[in-house]
């Protein structure tokens, strides 16, 4: 019992150590919480320009980019994408956080593209059809009418690829990122007490997920008014 | 009011519609009948090019709408169209499906949409149903809304594309009393349908159409006493049965 309260006192107590905690809890949710809006941003554009690359010749050359942009993401590991933001494209960036940032919101939008993307080729064509025939153009169709609806479709499948998005962040640390794994990872390696450190970052994750988890029911209950046709 | 010259379709190796030409005046009230397969929807998404026929032209109004430089969403809000499956959106209440696109192309303010809305759902006996999500709408409930929808756009002319085909029979008559209504008012109307009666009662002009083509026009009395055509005999010998 000793032993475990001073392994308890060494790894959060000594030197204020569970400050470092604190910053790594808030590095996390700050590079998840951008990422997934980045990833928003950009899963839907590519969605809706690969979508409406199939009725309209001009966006032929945007929707080859998209398809590439989607093949190398998906195609090459997130470590190695961190990597290279941090060594070569954001080289003279010192700050850690934006690359990661940026680079899970890069990576997340390839996913978020291919879901919603989905999304919206769920919707009925008929919807479109309706909103043409009142005289709206295609986007103030796609926007008032066609996205709302993928969006309550793709509610689930988002909310899964956000909760991935946040345990991936946990490999932000192979660059100088203090996000909550690497948080532990310095502790454990002053103390040499792996019990606390690993289990409090593992417990840390589970009540973000699960309050992730809950957002997500809500949100899907609230989309949920006025479904099947 | 609007004239179709050579028109034609084809969808893939499937030439749908071969040269069909026809001339709709105003006031005029235009069935469409024919078999399945035969193009009469395709006819009726070609004049509001929801298809764009692949040659041939259609002027609505003194405007050829098949040009490119032509603003093809401008010239929809005055032709409204009615879907067989109504297309209502789900995500939206009674009054926001109607009130959607008059407040969104700023041609009214909310308030003046939701006033014009309430008038025509008034009119439909549909005002109860206002804040109603579509799901809670019986067939025939759906599709008066679909045409109260279409006619807050105040169009000059109204397509419908067999509106009572998905419904149940006994919400059929409540669909078609208000389309006889709105043609007694004088609106223009194309309708592709099935419903005989609805084509012998309030048609000035029967258009049969078979194998992408128009076979026979006709006023539908003489149409349906003395068909001219072979196939347009045929066609109602079918559907016309005596048990």
């Amino acid at each position: 019992m000793e032993r475990f309260i001073n392994s308890f006192n060494k790894t959060f107590i000594v030197e204020g150590r569970y400050k470092l905690f604190i910053t790594g809890i808030e590095n996390t949710i700050v590079i998840a919480l951008f990422a997934t809006l980045i990833g928003i941003v950009i899963g839907i554009l590519v969605a809706i320009i690969r979508y409406s690359a199939k009725n309209s010749r001009k966006l032929f050359l945007f929707d080859i980019i998209c398809n590439i942009y989607v093949s190398i993401i998906r195609g090459t590991p997130v470590v190695v994408q961190l990597l290279i933001m941090y060594y070569t494209i954001f080289s003279n960036i010192d700050n850690t956080i934006f690359i990661a940032v940026m680079t899970f919101g890069i990576n997340s939008g390839a996913y978020v593209a291919e879901i919603a993307r989905a999304g919206i080729e769920s919707v009925d064509s008929g919807q479109m059809e309706a909103g043409l025939s009142l005289g709206l153009n295609r986007s103030k169709a796609m926007f008032f009418i066609v996205l709302p609806q993928a969006v309550k479709n793709i509610l689930p499948a988002l909310g899964n690829e956000f909760i991935a998005l946040l345990k991936e962040t946990s490999v932000a640390g192979f660059i100088p990122v203090i996000d909550l794994t690497n948080a532990g990872n310095i502790i454990r390696s002053r103390t040499y007490e792996p019990f606390f450190s690993l289990y409090s970052v593992a417990l840390c994750y589970l009540v973000m997920v699960l309050g992730l988890g809950a957002i997500q029911k809500r949100l899907e209950r609230r989309f949920s008014q006025g479904d099947r046709n | 009011m609007i004239e179709i010259k050579n028109i034609n379709k084809s969808f893939g190796n499937n030439h749908v519609l071969k040269n069909v030409s026809t001339t709709i005046e105003n006031g005029e009230k235009v069935v469409v009948i024919g078999p399945s397969g035969s193009g009469k929807s395709t006819f009726l998404r070609c004049i509001n090019l929801l298809e764009t026929p692949d040659s041939g032209e259609i002027i609505f109004e003194g405007r050829n709408i098949t040009e490119k430089k032509c603003d093809i969403n401008k010239i929809r809000q005055k032709m409204g169209m009615v879907f067989q499956h109504f297309n209502l959106f789900p995500h939206l209440t009674v009054i926001e499906n109607i009130t959607l696109a008059p407040v969104k192309l700023r041609l009214q303010s909310s308030e003046e949409a939701e006033e014009t809305a309430l008038k025509l759902l008034e009119r439909t006996g549909l005002s109860d149903k206002k804040n109603e999500y579509p799901n809670m709408l019986s067939g025939g409930q759906k599709q008066r809304i679909a045409i109260v929808r279409s006619l807050a756009m105040k169009p000059n002319i109204m397509l419908f594309d067999e509106p009572t085909s998905a419904l149940d029979p006994e919400m059929i008559g409540e669909v078609l009393t208000l389309m006889k209504d709105l043609a007694e008012e004088g609106m223009t109307m194309i309708v592709v349908t099935h419903e005989m009666s609805f084509a012998k009662s309030v048609a000035n002009r029967i258009l049969f159409m078979d194998d992408g083509k128009i076979l026979e026009e006709n006023n539908p009395k003489d149409f349906f006493s003395n068909p001219s055509h072979e196939r347009a005999k045929e066609f109602l010998s079918k559907i016309l049965y005596k048990i």
